[in-house]
């Protein structure tokens, strides 16, 4: 990720422009800037291709639209009693105009070319079967209008498994071969079912058996008008699906953190920080915390980005409006616009997240330099 | 303690004591009784009978998915989930809780549809391509076991493209019977014309059991649908294919996997041998004449599959001959139709295997009229009838897939099951489709008259509508018959056209005279001729290309209207009668009646009134907003959404500016029934509507759209106070009037000797009214199923009807078991109901 090089004395003096430290990091950025805006292009356009499963898709939704405009023209009564002559008509011309509307009269590859440029200038255009919540077909806007109900669900869930993890952990790093310590040790494997898993018998329990819980949804229906109560409601419905990701989880993340603390604990600064008689808190802090920094914020920014390509499953087990749900009915439909959409924007998150963790790391590791 | 009981003691026997010491109480005289003195009791006053719908409210949700249907009723969270779902499991599971009812729907079928081509371009043999071998696979597959065995019992056999719930199932009973004889399940018989078949056209079986052509294995290529019961009916064909001698590559596959491959690609290709077919019929069917047509001739679709169907010539000319209804009465139509169900089976390029039956679960003391093919989602009545039983008011939770899925506007919005259910409920039609019969009702109009031109084989079943004959119908000059977009007038015959026009049929339809006084949009302002007259206009307008709001995805359907459209004329406005001549015409004379020649203001996609329509007009004309997706696509702007969406600040827009102005939209035409001051008033109750509940979405319904939240996907839907009509219009249709139907009699018939059995026809144990039974038709077979003599049974009593086999009949039956079946068609209810008896014929 970034050069290490031993930290020299250095002459100011005289020293030509190119091994100046503002060149070196200009430098550094724009290469990196490139090779990460390179990276994604090529991964927004082999998502064109295989979401189009290289064009495979246009014969698809052809023979969808066909199929389709027989069955509506063949079950709607007032078309009942055209001649079979005219039926074929109808159906040929409302076939004509769905192809053209769906732009299936252009060749794929010249639409690849334009859905790669559109995507890269965040131009996300109109999504071809799929609608926003409120109805819209901008895959701006059925992006946008899921991202709070994602946000909601996976933000506070990621975020408390996150922190509950470190705090957690650095508890049984302390304590380690204790009662909790163990517990969470034997647990660990129970994070290899997905959260959706653990869904399924929360709804069982809180919401068909003790109905104590809502089975799913977003909010009561019909929503209370008052915000506070609506308020209430949403967090209501939160709780099982947060708790269903808590779980599966909570006991690997812990483990994890734990295991990785650990390691930190017994390097030899830390034994002789011991030996100087710190405190167990000026340890942590200093000898422990200092150096894991790095690891901790990338795990961090990852899993906030992460936020944006939801749960699809645990949304759909749930009937949580989000984004991973979108998604999952996006390819489902082979929506191209919206599965390009939401990922042309997970890539650039991605690409800005690493071009900046290079920064933080140079920020927080007083060992990282841009290479000489 | 000791102390506290010793305190207790005292106090009850100093209670005693004192009790003792009372004095006792004499007897004495009663006065005498006074009648007493009339209080002036206030008269209870009788609570002014329900109008509109039975409920309250009613909450839709979207849970999801039907798998989460059944967990969400029994936990109480909603009270009924609209959309049908099947599964022996499920039904098995409703039926076992009490707690629980349903309703049954029977529009879906599966088939077999097999590729016809007999040779393939790479030279591959396809044993499909030969009609004998496609109609022995009738008997190589056990309909029975397919039903009972993979719908566990949630479906009825089927061997024709006729749905066994549709009223042309019954009429033809006896061929229908005599033909399922004939091609009952017969594998050694499949086997035997399949072999003789093969051999014949070249085709060699090996000693391993298994079918060569020119020294190459046959392997069928069979595309199964994965998504449903598909699955289990592809690998049982499979295997029932494999016992006959083929190899088969099964292909699972998903609806978009599968639709290239079988409806897109040319059959001569042979990607392709068999594929697991499934249909839907959304409404009860009065004709199902056209059938022959789209599953067997080319004139069904425009696809590479249809255009490579060649039925005999008897066969294509039978089938065009039922879907250009081409008969000149149904003596002759029966004829047609017997014939065209044997040569189907001759035909065979598909085989029909099951009709199946979903069913719509609900809490028991939840009450609704449902449709026989569309179910309750799929019923135009259920606003009107969905109730709590024996309650009036309350909430209704009605758990759906989805809702919203697609963008609301009454021109080219959402045509989702899953949005139009509930649109039906905000609107109402001018007539109404029976749920059980399919016939249509009046709803809002009064009367219809509907003359035919002579020799057209069209009959009437109900009163409300008066069916004359004439032997030419004339189009009244002054008729319009098209529409200039460019001066937004209507032509008439008389300027189009220099001859005298025609139509076989002329439907006259009259409103009550105080239609314009009691129905109301749901925003206050009262229905006028101008929402009626905006119908008309907006039938042609979107389809020429001189229009602001041209659109040319409408346009086919306005070419295709007009090839059978041949005028309207408005005869009165008070009361409102209004004439249409049409080319299109039904057999049945009610159903002619259309909502379409009504004009009444319910669009293709909801109902809306004529000022509400002219902001969308104004948003399409000024390219900000499109009704339709296509145009919408075109212009690159949003598909219009009456009720959510940035659609709803641009409409806002265009309601201002409309109000400003007093804004009349094709003012040469509607400016003639609306004036100024009209208009103002109803942008202004539309401008407080919106102000209040946040869309645009307006109806004449029983309920109006309280409250929309497109995030979670729920709609609460209230009462609307001031509809006209009683709760209880529709209160007739809350249970399908199925019938029961026993026969009775001897066990024992002697050859020679005549027999004598009763017939009771019942529903719900009580004696079924003859005025609503249409035939009562019985049914002899033999052993092996052929039909040996049939007749109409003869009505004793309401309920009870009498078969006589005569003894010249018996004398013909053949000595051994026999049996009697009574099929029972009715005129209230489309289904026909069977009973049935077995006997044993002896020697004198």
């Amino acid at each position: 990720m970034s050069e290490q090089v031993m930290a020299l004395p250095r002459k100011r003096v005289g020293v030509p422009l190119a091994q100046t430290t503002w060149f070196r990091v200009l430098r550094y950025t724009l290469v990196r800037g490139i090779t990460l805006f390179i990276t994604v292009i090529i991964g927004v356009y082999l998502t064109v291709l295989i979401a189009n499963m290289g064009g495979y898709v246009d014969e698809i939704r052809k023979g969808e639209i066909r199929e389709n405009v027989a069955i509506q023209v063949m079950n709607d009564p007032a078309l009942r009693a055209l001649s079979p002559d005219a039926k074929r008509q109808l159906i040929e011309e409302r076939v004509r105009i769905e192809e053209r509307r769906l732009g299936l009269d252009q060749p794929f590859l010249i639409r690849s070319v334009r859905f790669l440029e559109n995507a890269l200038t965040l131009r996300l255009g109109f999504a071809q079967l799929m609608n926003s919540n409120s109805g819209s077909r901008q895959v701006r806007l059925i992006l946008l209008e899921r991202l709070p109900a994602t946000l909601l669900l996976m933000g506070v869930s990621n975020l408390l498994i996150f922190f509950l993890s470190l705090f957690l952990a650095l508890i049984l790093s302390r304590q380690y071969g204790s009662f909790w310590d163990r517990v969470f040790v034997v647990l660990s494997p129970t994070s290899s079912a997905p959260g959706w898993f653990y869904g399924l018998f929360l709804i069982l329990i809180f919401a068909a058996w003790l109905r104590i819980l809502p089975f799913g949804d977003l909010v009561d229906a019909p929503p209370p008008e008052n915000p506070l109560l609506y308020a209430l409601s949403v967090a209501k419905h939160l709780v099982l699906p947060v708790s269903a990701l808590v779980i599966s989880s909570i006991f690997l993340s812990v483990y994890s953190w734990r295991t990785f603390f650990l390691i930190y604990s017994s390097e030899d600064y830390v034994e002789l920080a011991k030996a100087k008689g710190l405190s167990g808190r000026a340890i942590e802090r200093r000898y422990i915390l200092r150096p894991t920094l790095p690891t901790i914020v990338t795990n961090f920014l990852l899993t906030v980005i992460s936020l944006w390509t939801g749960a699809p499953i645990l949304e759909t087990v749930f009937n949580w409006p989000g984004l991973g749900r979108a998604l999952y009915q996006a390819v489902g439909l082979f929506d191209v616009p919206v599965i390009v959409g939401s990922t042309v924007i997970f890539a650039y998150l991605l690409a800005i997240t690493v071009f900046l963790l290079d920064i933080i790391y140079a920020i927080l590791d007083p060992r990282v330099r841009v290479g000489a | 303690m000791k102390r506290g009981l010793f305190a207790l003691t005292l106090l009850v026997v100093v209670g005693l004591l004192l009790a003792a010491c009372r004095p006792a109480a004499t007897p004495t005289t009663p006065p005498p009784t006074k009648p007493p003195t009339p209080t002036p009791v206030p008269p209870t006053p009788t609570p002014p009978p329900r109008v509109g719908a039975w409920l309250d409210e009613v909450v839709f949700i979207a849970v999801g998915g039907d798998e989460n249907a059944l967990p969400r009723l029994e936990g109480g969270d909603i009270d009924i989930y609209g959309h049908g779902i099947g599964g022996p499991e499920n039904f098995a599971k409703v039926k076992a809780n009490p707690n629980l009812t349903y309703s049954m729907a029977f529009g879906s079928y599966n088939e077999i549809t097999f590729n016809p081509v007999l040779k393939f371009k790479d030279g591959r043999f396809n044993p499909f391509g030969d009609p004998k071998i496609r109609e022995a696979m009738n008997w190589a597959v056990d309909r029975n076991y397919i039903v009972q065995e993979i719908f566990g019992g949630l479906g009825s056999t089927k061997l024709l493209p006729l749905v066994s719930a549709f009223p042309d199932y019954a009429r033809y009973i006896d061929t229908v019977r005599a033909l399922e004889a004939k091609y009952a399940y017969n594998l050694d018989k499949a086997k035997e014309v399949i072999s003789q078949r093969m051999t014949e056209l070249g085709a060699e079986l090996g000693p391993d059991g298994k079918w060569t052509y020119e020294g190459k294995p046959i392997t069928l290529i069979f595309i199964i649908r994965v998504e449903d019961e598909r699955k289990i009916i592809g690998d049982y064909v499979s295997n029932q294919l494999e016992q006959l001698g083929f190899v088969v590559d099964r292909q699972y596959k998903t609806r978009t996997e599968a639709s290239p491959i079988w409806i897109r690609s040319d059959p001569a290709e042979g990607l392709w041998h068999l594929y697991t077919g499934g249909w839907i019929t959304t409404a009860v069917e009065r004709d199902s004449g056209d059938n022959f047509a789209y599953f067997y001739t080319k004139l069904g679709m425009g696809v590479p599959l249809w255009q490579a169907y060649t039925p005999t010539e008897e066969f294509f000319t039978i089938a065009e001959r039922l879907t250009n209804r081409d008969f000149k009465s149904l003596e002759e139509r029966d004829e047609l139709f017997r014939k065209a169900l044997e040569l189907a089976l001759q035909d065979s390029v598909r085989i029909w295997l099951v009709d199946q039956q979903s069913f719509t679960p609900r809490l028991a003391k939840l009450e609704v009229a449902a449709d026989l093919a569309g179910g309750v989602e799929g019923s135009q009545l259920w606003p009107m009838t969905l109730r709590w039983k024996d309650q009036v008011g309350g909430r209704v939770r009605w758990g759906q897939p989805d809702v919203f899925i697609d963008p609301w506007n009454p021109i080219g919005g959402s045509n989702w099951v899953y949005d139009t259910d509930v649109q039906r409920a905000l609107g109402e039609y001018a007539v109404v489709s029976d749920p059980y019969t399919g016939l249509l009702l009046p709803n809002r109009i009064e009367k219809a008259e509907v003359v035919v031109q002579e020799g057209l084989p069209v009959a009437k079943t109900l009163d409300w509508v008066e069916l004359k004959f004439a032997p030419q119908i004339q189009v009244p000059a002054d008729a319009w018959v098209d529409w200039d977009a460019a001066n937004q007038r209507f032509i008439t015959a008389g300027e189009k056209y220099t001859e005298t026009q025609t139509a076989k049929v002329k439907i006259t339809v009259y409103y009550p005279p105080d239609l314009f006084q009691k129905v109301k949009w749901h925003d206050g302002s009262p229905l006028t001729l101008g929402d009626i007259v905006m119908t008309m206009i907006m039938t042609f307008d979107r389809g020429k290309e001189e229009s602001p709001i041209f659109d040319d995805s409408y346009k086919p359907t306005l070419d295709s209207f007009l090839q059978h459209f041949k005028g309207v004329r408005i005869v009165s406005t008070n009361p409102l009668v209004i004439e249409t001549y049409e080319d299109l015409f039904y057999l049945d004379a009610e159903n002619n009646v259309t909502n379409a020649v009504c004009w009444w203001p319910y669009y293709s996609y909801g109902q809306a009134p004529w000022h509400s329509i002219a902001l969308g007009y104004l948003a399409e004309a000024n390219k900000e907003l499109a009704f339709s997706s296509a145009k919408a696509k075109n212009l690159q702007v949003e598909w219009m959404s009456y009720v959510a969406g940035p659609s709803l600040d641009i409409l806002k827009k265009y309601l201002d500016q409309a109000a400003a102005e007093k804004f009349i939209p094709y003012a040469p035409t509607l400016g003639q029934f609306v004036k100024a001051d009209e208009a103002a008033a109803r942008y202004a109750n539309l401008a407080k509507w919106y102000e209040q509940y946040k869309h645009f979405w307006v109806g004449t319904g029983p309920f109006y759209l309280a409250q929309v939240d497109t995030t979670a996907k729920t709609a609460l839907l209230k009462r609307n106070e001031a509809y006209p009509d009683l709760a209880e219009k529709w209160a007739g249709f809350g249970v399908p009037k199925v019938a029961t139907v026993e026969v009775e009699g001897p066990g024992q018939v002697v050859k020679g000797q005549e027999a004598k059995y009763t017939v009771y026809v019942t529903f719900e144990e009580k004696p079924y009214p003859a005025d609503e039974i249409s035939s009562v038709v019985y049914l002899v077979f033999d052993s092996q199923g052929n039909l040996l003599t049939k007749g109409d049974a003869k009505l004793v009593a309401d309920g009870q009807y009498e078969v006589v086999l005569s003894a010249d009949a018996t004398s013909q039956f053949p000595a051994g078991a026999a049996k009697m079946e009574v099929a029972v068609a009715s005129k209230v209810v489309s289904m026909p109901a069977y009973g049935t008896l077995e006997f044993v014929v002896v020697a004198p």
